[in-house]
């Protein structure tokens, strides 16, 4: 093998970049390996004991019963896993507003506040901040129109909801009912008001693997501007395998933590490099062949290799044409990094990544205060591109299959924070009443689901609570919320954790 | 985030054994007895509602075969030998029990009908009375309950040269199996066995070759002893510990994580101890009661004291909530008892007790009161009623000599910020008479008198006047670096009021004298005094001449104006001083001194103990479901677990009147480390073997229980268990047995024979190639670029988040919004030990995170490890092992001679401990040459020197990066 470095380095340089993926999954998996260590890798990947890129790579339809993991041996992977039911959704992505956007000046209109502007507010309020509350209600500078034809209202600074309002559900009724931000975020983030649990999406590829072995089945998006209240917890495998946990992709570049090669590496020599590393772990290999996690590991080094051309191709937004840019906003000021991260994500879920999150930078939208300054700034951000990627979607075909999520942990409370003259108006937490949008994975499309009081504070009619939502979620993927379980500390761990959630028949379509 | 391995671990278990070994007997149709065979599914799925803590839904009881027979209110629950018309396999088989929790497997539900079918019967007859803590013969015959005995060593004939008593136990094993042993390794790949078993280090180059060539007989039994004696092999084994301690630098259970400052007293006392080879049950007993083992009070520490009390951070390392806010206290405190219950059991014992904490043991023989009798143990030290939070159980390592100096210190800072504070009082008052300058004649006094007044005394004029003029009323000492910051601005402007006022005295001067004079000739002499100085006739000087006062100057004002000219050279003098003093780089050189004499206090350590107030012995009681706030009407004295107890009797005192302590850890750490305990020497015995072959006899290092494994090797377990007793308990005796053993230094080569009779390496016909944990990993890359910092002991490496929520090493250090500001990196410590590492339960370091460190929630009985592609991204693409590849490179160049051959073959040598073949040499030239041009191309800007470094930088990190480097033989 050594006598010929040159020969095969040049063989591997020259072949073009998907050549040379032909040749090494071939090498690796199926067609021409070896004699005997490949009889006997087949008959462990039959035995469903082989670690997970190896098989990811050889035998991609080799499942059993995985949703409840065997816990034999710890070979957790990402391939995809066989649902408890016939699934509409198959991807997510959410637009997690992060700080509470809200709902009485976005898409739950309140006329009797406008009435009532400035009164005293008839009923018992549930404050965050005690010492900047007032009890005089606050009106809605904004206002509202029906729109489509399901006549959805919509507030003015929200254009581009409004535009796709037919293909979307606002949901008024949404409860957590712990009044700050980071449990609220936990609710609805990670299904139980407590940190330390898996997050959504960690509980989603662990159920269903990923339909891609190119990329990070869970990607989080984040803002440039920082991360959102929690940090890295939002996007945490919390006690599952830390194969779950979502993979961040960066605001700005590198987008993705040592997924480039070094500077140092010009031209094709990472491609060089590789072939070295290949040739020793070959050689190492020779000697132990029946050492399957040496042969998994070599797998490996291919698989982080496709994974930085892949995951470089899937960021590269050039690809996309100007009407697309257009489309989302891109190259306007307001919504050009907000936009991008949306054309991200329709490109990461277009290759098979199973759940990207958005977020807003820390307390974006937790106006307690100048809300008519800086409520029209926030939406100016992300309405238009939150738009596009729903009709993206749609044009792609896209969007039966593909959840899309935009909301907060919370909404506001109809009275005034900060009573010190109009400009300083905000308005304070709400967790017992507030609104989010989905989109698209078999949700219902067009009109308003649940309803909060005549004032805006309390969900009254259809009250969905996380867990509801969350319940509802995993039935359109095809989970029971109940049998999708995880092993930990002796106890059956499930999202819900126990929470009476119920699937939400007047959410799917 | 990777909390998960550990806990998997704990709990993995729990599913498979239960059904296959029961499923056995069911199918071969031999008898199916009571206690052994239905027993234990019914206990698992049914007594909680049907026959424990007295609760018998349906007046059905299923803790007897006769309960059962008798039924409840659906009659009998079984019809002996008519199993398909018994209601319990039919409330079973239609899933209607149990509720809400899983269904029976089929196997289990198979099992019950054999029973039934078989006539119900039980191996002996029931007991009269059945109580919460009844167990039966079969659960008390269970193998890990029984003594340790030592058997004979098997005498078997074999042509190799077996040289420890472990080989023939296992080679009578392998007979059985038809397996014999594969040949000894080669020396190289021994040393590196050795140094990364015993030291978690690569073997030098040096150490290779001495080895290899060392002729002696004995070259490794030496060796072993050579190894045995490094101070590295502490912190290699001493982590190990630290595992199963669960070792933490901070608090977890909520966000904050809160650091533990002092908490590495403890690793490192971990290291001593192994270092020291501690005999194992002095090792356990300080770290449950070396505070019962010290004389009160705890001052003037005597070293052996000092060691005892840090031993005992054992049982403080579990996460610990109660001193930070916004938690439910009660819950926490409770949270932190359970937990520390869980690490001493699963660590010592081997048993998850922790399972007892709401319900008798689902699989086990140990009963909610059991658990509830071991934590009265505790309860003296860890009482939830009368809780001190972290911060209150340190222990000052202040001598009274210290208290002193630090007395004296105190009162040199103290006379030091005294005549500071007169020189603020100086610049208050300079200050406030330069800013009165600026005020309105009329309201200079007003405002002064109004600023001395203290605030309280003010009246609303005062408030409202020095609410007009801010720039008196916020003179203070805080503020008068502002005030300095400026003090250039204000001089000009007290002098440009002092230059107006002496224009405008002047002007004065002559307009007064003037209003004297009638006209014409005031008329005239204004004329005269509106033509500029230089322009006016001599005749016109002379008459002007007459008139003195109109002629006045600056210099000659004060004979007219004395009472202003004094006011302007006060004002002058005023911004001079302003303009010159800079009080705020006087008061911080001021502060700097104060500080410095601080800076001599001798610096105060802490202990981090687990400590009994005096005379407390708070009563126990059993939380009923768990739920501490319905405790059991009976209080429960300490003692041990019954099963553990009627095998071994023990009586624990509620308070020891020869001891300044209660005495009950104390007397229950003597009990584990009695000779006659069944588990505390197994437990260990296993562990280090694990640690050898990377597997265990008992592989579920924490759980021989039912739901364990069962030890492949029972006999040798025990002689080992029984060895390690006799020797006094000494750890590194074991390790010699092992280490010399034929069966450790076998090759590690797998065959196609071997695969198929044991793939999993049960029996060592073997060894077994293993990857390095995470800490080696980083330690070994470390190593072999020849940049280790061997400091050892201390402080924490610190941890911190960069930008993107990765962990790194550094100082945190965050701007106004929270995001880290890069700093200068640590330097030299960046390359220190990883067990030096700061574990921070929220931060796992990225590197160590990547190759699986197991979180610490409470702690880990054993590792799991991936192979996943970011592992693979890490070592193509992360800074760390850039960098390291390029230190790798420099020391090369320095340590493996001129020649890049020589260069390339030592690189070789010390990441692998091997010499390199001639045609992998000649490939690596190859490569070098190619990659050089492949570098040149693509930048023309790159000096061909360059290229070389580069290119020998990526050599070294292929080497760092390939599986040669990160598996042993």
């Amino acid at each position: 093998m050594w006598t010929r470095v040159e020969e095969r380095i040049i063989k591997m340089n020259s072949s073009s970049r998907q050549e040379l993926h032909q040749e090494h999954r071939q090498e690796f998996g199926q067609e021409t390996v070896r004699s005997s260590s490949r009889r006997h890798f087949l008959s462990r990947v039959a035995m469903g004991s082989i670690p997970l890129s190896l098989a990811a790579l050889a035998q991609k339809a080799a499942h059993a019963e995985p949703v409840k993991p065997n816990l034999g041996l710890q070979s957790f992977d990402l391939l995809p896993k066989p649902t408890h039911h016939e699934p509409q959704a198959k991807a997510m992505i959410s637009m997690f507003m992060q700080g509470g956007p809200s709902q009485m000046d976005l898409m739950d209109p309140k006329p009797i506040l406008n009435k009532m502007h400035l009164q005293k507010f008839p009923g018992e309020i549930k404050y965050d901040n005690a010492a900047e509350a007032s009890s005089r209600i606050m009106g809605s500078p904004y206002q509202f129109a029906k729109h489509g034809e399901c006549g959805t209202e919509i507030s003015e600074l929200l254009p581009g909801l409004a535009g796709i309002v037919d293909d979307v559900l606002v949901i008024r009724s949404m409860h957590t009912g712990v009044n700050n931000h980071g449990q609220s975020i936990h609710a609805m983030n990670n299904g139980r008001t407590q940190k330390g649990r898996p997050a959504l999406g960690s509980w989603l590829t662990y159920a269903l693997g990923a339909e891609t072995d190119e990329l990070p089945a869970y990607v989080s998006l984040t803002d440039p501007q920082g991360l959102p209240v929690e940090g890295v917890l939002n996007w945490s495998n919390g006690w599952l395998p830390s194969l779950y946990q979502g993979t961040v992709i960066r605001p700005v570049e590198p987008r993705i933590l040592n997924l480039n090669a070094p500077q140092q590496f010009t031209g094709k020599s990472q491609e060089k490099f590789l072939s070295l590393v290949r040739l020793l772990n070959e050689q190492h290999r020779e000697q132990r062949e029946r050492e399957l996690e040496l042969t998994a590991r070599i797998a490996n080094y291919e698989l982080a290799y496709k994974m930085q051309a892949a995951a470089s191709e899937a960021l590269d937004l050039s690809q996309e044409t100007q009407a697309t840019h257009d489309m989302y906003g891109i190259g306007v000021k307001e919504t050009d990094e907000f936009g991008k991260r949306c054309l991200i994500a329709r490109r990461l879920v277009e290759r098979g990544v199973r759940f990207v999150q958005l977020f807003t930078k820390n307390q974006y939208w937790d106006h307690h205060g100048t809300l008519q300054t800086r409520l029209p700034a926030s939406c100016k951000k992300v309405d238009v591109p939150a738009a596009a990627l729903v009709k993206d979607l749609k044009q792609r075909g896209m969007l039966d299959s593909t959840v899309v999520h935009w909301g907060g942990e919370m909404g506001r409370l109809p009275v005034i924070q900060n009573d010190t003259g109009v400009a300083n108006f905000g308005r304070d937490h709400n967790t017992y009443g507030f609104s989010m949008w989905v989109a698209g994975g078999g949700f219902k499309a067009g009109g308003t689901y649940g309803a909060t009081d005549e004032f805006g504070h309390r969900a009254t009619e259809n009250v969905v609570n996380h867990f509801d939502y969350h319940r509802t979620l995993l039935h359109l993927f095809g989970l029971d919320a109940e049998a999708l379980t995880f092993k930990q500390n002796g106890r059956e761990q499930t999202l819900l954790d126990g929470q009476p959630g119920r699937i939400v028949e007047g959410l799917l379509a | 985030m990777n909390p998960i391995i550990k806990l998997v671990l704990i709990c993995l278990a729990l599913v498979l054994p239960v059904q296959t070994i029961k499923s056995v007997q069911a199918e071969q149709g031999t008898d199916v007895v009571y206690e052994r065979d239905v027993r234990p599914i019914l206990k698992a799925h049914c007594f909680h509602c049907h026959g424990e803590e007295g609760v018998k839904e349906g007046n059905l009881d299923l803790r007897l075969a006769r309960f059962i027979l008798a039924g409840g209110d659906s009659g009998p629950a079984v019809i002996s030998g008519a199993a398909t018309d018994s209601v319990l396999i039919e409330r079973v088989s239609s899933g209607e029990m149990p509720p809400e929790d899983k269904n029976l497997s089929p196997l289990e539900i198979e099992t019950l009908k054999a029973w039934i079918d078989q006539g119900a019967q039980t191996a002996s007859p029931e007991p009269e009375t059945i109580s919460e803590q009844y167990f039966t013969e079969e659960e008390s015959r269970f193998w890990a309950f029984q003594p340790i005995v030592k058997r004979a060593v098997p005498i078997l004939n074999t042509e190799r040269m077996l040289s420890s008593p472990v080989d023939y136990f296992v080679l009578e094993k392998l007979r059985a199996k038809l397996l014999e042993f594969t040949d000894q390794a080669p020396r190289e790949v021994l040393i590196r066995r050795l140094y990364f078993d015993l030291l978690g280090l690569p073997p030098s180059v040096d150490a290779v070759e001495r080895f290899i060539k060392d002729e002696r007989p004995d070259a490794y039994e030496r060796l072993v002893d050579e190894l045995l004696a490094s101070p590295y092999y502490g912190e290699r084994w001493g982590r190990h510990w630290l595992d199963v301690a669960g070792y933490a630098d901070s608090e977890g259970y909520t966000d904050a994580d809160t650091e533990r400052q002092w908490a590495y007293a403890y690793r490192d006392y971990v290291i001593k101890s192994f270092n020291d080879n501690m005999p194992y049950d002095q090792f356990v007993t300080e770290q449950l009661a070396g505070d019962e083992l010290t004389a009160r009070p705890y001052d003037n520490l005597t070293p052996d004291a000092k060691r005892r009390l840090i031993a005992t951070g054992f049982m403080r390392m579990a996460p610990d909530g109660t001193g930070s806010g916004g938690v439910d206290q009660m819950v926490a405190r409770n949270e932190a008892i359970a937990d520390s219950i869980n690490i001493m059991t699963t660590s010592l014992l081997g048993l998850t007790v922790g399972c007892a904490r709401c319900h008798n043991h689902r699989y086990d023989p140990i009963s909610q009161e059991d658990y509830y009798r071991l934590r009265a143990v505790l309860a003296p030290a860890l009482d939830w009623q009368s809780w001190r939070p972290p911060s209150q159980r340190q222990i000052s390592l202040y001598s009274q000599q210290d208290r002193d100096s630090k007395a004296a210190i105190e009162q040199r800072a103290q006379d030091a910020t005294d005549a500071r504070q007169k020189i603020v009082d100086q610049h208050i008052e300079r200050t406030l008479s330069e800013e009165l300058i600026k005020a309105p004649d009329d309201l200079k006094e007003p405002l002064r008198t109004a600023y001395r007044t203290p605030s309280a005394e003010r009246t609303d004029d005062q408030v409202a006047l020095l609410k007009e003029h801010p720039y008196i009323q916020n003179i203070s000492a805080g503020s008068l670096y502002l005030y300095s910051r400026q003090r250039s601005r204000r001089a000009t402007d007290i002098e440009a009021i002092a230059d107006k006022l002496e224009s405008e005295a002047i002007a004065d001067t002559q307009e007064e004298y003037l209003e004297g004079i009638d006209e014409p000739l005031r008329g005239e002499l204004k004329t005269l005094l509106d033509i500029p100085e230089n322009e006016r006739s001599d005749e016109q000087k002379t008459r002007l001449s007459e008139h003195e006062a109109l002629l006045v100057t600056a210099e000659t004002l004060k004979k007219f104006q004395p009472e202003i000219t004094e006011r302007v050279a006060s004002y002058r003098q005023a911004a001079k001083v302003c303009r010159e003093t800079d009080a705020r780089k006087e008061l911080d050189e001021l502060q700097n001194g104060i500080s410095a004499i601080r800076d001599e206090i001798p610096r105060e350590y802490f202990i981090r103990a687990l400590t009994e107030p005096e005379n407390h012995q708070p009563v126990t009681y059993l939380f009923k479901r768990g739920n501490h706030s319905s405790p059991s009407e009976e209080p429960i004295a300490p003692g041990e677990m019954e099963i553990l107890h009627s095998k071994v009797s023990v009586e624990i005192p509620a308070n020891n009147p020869d001891l300044s302590t209660s005495g009950r850890r104390l007397a229950y750490a003597r009990h584990l480390t009695n000779d006659r305990h069944p588990l505390v020497a197994r437990v260990m015995v296993n562990r280090i073997w694990y640690h050898h072959f990377g597997r265990a006899f008992v592989n579920s290092l924490g759980n021989f229980g039912q739901l364990g494994e069962r030890p492949t090797h029972p006999k040798l377990l025990d002689w080992l268990s029984r060895e390690f007793i006799e020797s006094g308990w000494d750890i590194k005796h074991i390790h010699r047995l092992i280490l010399t053993s034929y069966t450790y230094q076998q090759r590690s080569d797998r065959s196609a024979y071997l695969d198929q009779i044991d793939p999993d390496n049960r029996f060592y016909a073997r060894q077994s190639v293993r990857r390095l944990e995470s800490e080696i990993v980083r330690d070994a890359v470390i190593a072999v670029s020849g940049q280790s910092n061997n400091a050892m002991f201390g402080e924490a490496v610190p941890v911190m988040e960069d930008g993107v929520g990765q962990i790194v090493l550094g100082k945190e250090n965050l701007d106004g919004e929270r995001k880290p500001i890069k700093g200068d990196g640590l330097g030299a410590l960046e390359n220190r030990r990883s067990v030096y590492i700061q574990v921070r339960r929220s931060r796992p370091l990225a590197v160590l995170e990547t190759f699986d460190v197991p979180s610490v929630a409470p702690n880990c009985t054993q590792r799991a490890d991936s192979n996943v592609a970011p592992q693979a991204l890490l070592l193509m693409n992360s800074d760390f092992i850039v960098k390291y590849s390029q230190l790798f490179a420099k020391h090369i160049q320095q340590a493996g001679g001129e020649s890049l051959e020589s260069q390339i073959a030592y690189a070789w040598k010390r990441a692998y401990g091997q010499e390199i073949a001639t045609d992998v040499l000649k490939g690596f030239l190859d490569f070098q040459v190619m990659q050089k041009q492949e570098l040149l191309q693509a930048d023309s800007k790159l000096t061909p020197e360059a290229a070389e470094e580069t290119v020998l930088a990526m050599v070294c990190q292929a080497l760092l990066a390939s599986n040669q480097f990160i598996y042993v033989d």
